[in-house]
C-alpha cells in the first residue's frame, strides 16, 4: 500500500492539491488538515488531483461533500480531476457525481471557477 | 499474495463463526458478510471471530458491518461477541478512532476458544463477490447505499463521537434513500 501524499500548487486563485496513494481512513485526516488550513487562509476555491491516488474509501467522499458544501457557500468549491476509472465508478456508484464535480483535464478544472 | 486468495472466508463450528478477511475489506464486500453474519445469528450463534492478520485494510462501511454484527450479537439480551484477532497497527488505529474497540474483543478471546483459532478441521468456505478485485458484476446502487447507510448509522450507535464524522455523508444517502423510497 503507497503512502498518502499531497502537493500543493497556485494556479491563480485556485489551489491545486495533487494526491497521492491511499486515501482511506487512516489517511484522510491529513487531507482534512490541509483543506481546513486552506479555508481559514481564506482559499476556497480547490482542485484535487486524483490521477496518483490508487484507493478513496467511501468515507473519505462522504467527507469530501462536506468540504465542496462549505467551499461553496464561500463562492468556492473543491472539485475533482483526473479521476482514475476505478475510483470514478465508485463516486458514480454513490451518487457522489451530482454534487462533485469532476474534470478531466487541469484547465478546465481550474478555468472552471472562473464560469462562477 | 495472490489474487485468486483474496475476499471473505468463513467456517462455523457449534455456535461460533471464523471470519477471514483477506486484502481489503470495502463497502464492495461488506454485503455478503452482512448476509452471512446476520443468518448465522439467527441460527444461533453468538461468537464471531474476525481474523485480520492479511486485512490489508478496512473502510468505514466494512467496519460498519462488523459493528452491525457486534450490536446484533448483544441485542435483545444475547450475549455474543465479535473478536477481532491478529489486527495489525494500522486497523487497530481505525478500531480505537471509532471507538470499536469497545464494542469488540480485541485478541482477547475466552479460554475455550483456542486462542479464537478455528478448530484443525474447519473447512473454510470463501463468500461470493466477497473479493473486491474480481466481482462479476457491478454493484447494485440502490444497495450500496443502503448499506453505507445502515453500516454508517451501525457506527454512529456504537459510538455518538462518529455522529459528527459521518454527518455530511449519512445526510447524504439517507436523502437518497428516502427519496428513492418516496418514489417507489
Amino acid at each position: 500500500m503507497k503512502d498518502f501524499r499531497i502537493e500543493r500548487e497556485e494556479r491563480g486563485t485556485v489551489q491545486l492539491l495533487r494526491l497521492s496513494g491511499s486515501l482511506d481512513m487512516y489517511s484522510f485526516p491529513r487531507l482534512e488538515t490541509q483543506l481546513n488550513a486552506l479555508f481559514q487562509q481564506g482559499q476556497h476555491r480547490i482542485v484535487l488531483d486524483c490521477r496518483d491516488l490508487d484507493y478513496v474509501g467511501s468515507a473519505g467522499l462522504g467527507a469530501l461533500i462536506g468540504f465542496a458544501k462549505q467551499a461553496r457557500e464561500r463562492a468556492g468549491d473543491v472539485k475533482l480531476l483526473n479521476v482514475p476509472d476505478r475510483i470514478y465508478k465508485i463516486i458514480e456508484l454513490l451518487g457522489f457525481t451530482k454534487v462533485l464535480e469532476v474534470y478531466n483535464t487541469e484547465d478546465s478544472a481550474v478555468g472552471s471557477f472562473s464560469k462562477n | 499474495m495472490t489474487e485468486s486468495a483474496k475476499g471473505i472466508s468463513v467456517s462455523c463450528a457449534k455456535e461460533t463463526v471464523y471470519v477471514r478477511v483477506v486484502g481489503r475489506g470495502t463497502f464492495q464486500n461488506g454485503q455478503p458478510l452482512r448476509r452471512y453474519g446476520v443468518e448465522r445469528i439467527e441460527h444461533g450463534c453468538g461468537e464471531f471471530f474476525v481474523d485480520l492478520a492479511k486485512c490489508d485494510g478496512m473502510d468505514s462501511t466494512f467496519l460498519g458491518v462488523l459493528a452491525g454484527i457486534g450490536l446484533l450479537l448483544q441485542q435483545d439480551r444475547r450475549e455474543g461477541k465479535l473478536h477481532v484477532v491478529n489486527i495489525s497497527a494500522r486497523n487497530m488505529e481505525l478500531l480505537r478512532t471509532l471507538g470499536l474497540d469497545r464494542l469488540f474483543g480485541i485478541d482477547e478471546p475466552p479460554g475455550k476458544l483456542r486462542n479464537g483459532q478455528p478448530p484443525a478441521d474447519a473447512e473454510f468456505k470463501r463468500l461470493p463477490e466477497s473479493d473486491v478485485t474480481m466481482l462479476t458484476g457491478p454493484l447494485s446502487k440502490n444497495d450500496t447505499a443502503d448499506l453505507m447507510l445502515e453500516a454508517h448509522d451501525n457506527l454512529v450507535r456504537a459510538d455518538q463521537r462518529n455522529a459528527p464524522r459521518f454527518r455530511d455523508l449519512t445526510k447524504f444517502l439517507r436523502q437518497k434513500v428516502d427519496k428513492r423510497k418516496a418514489d417507489d
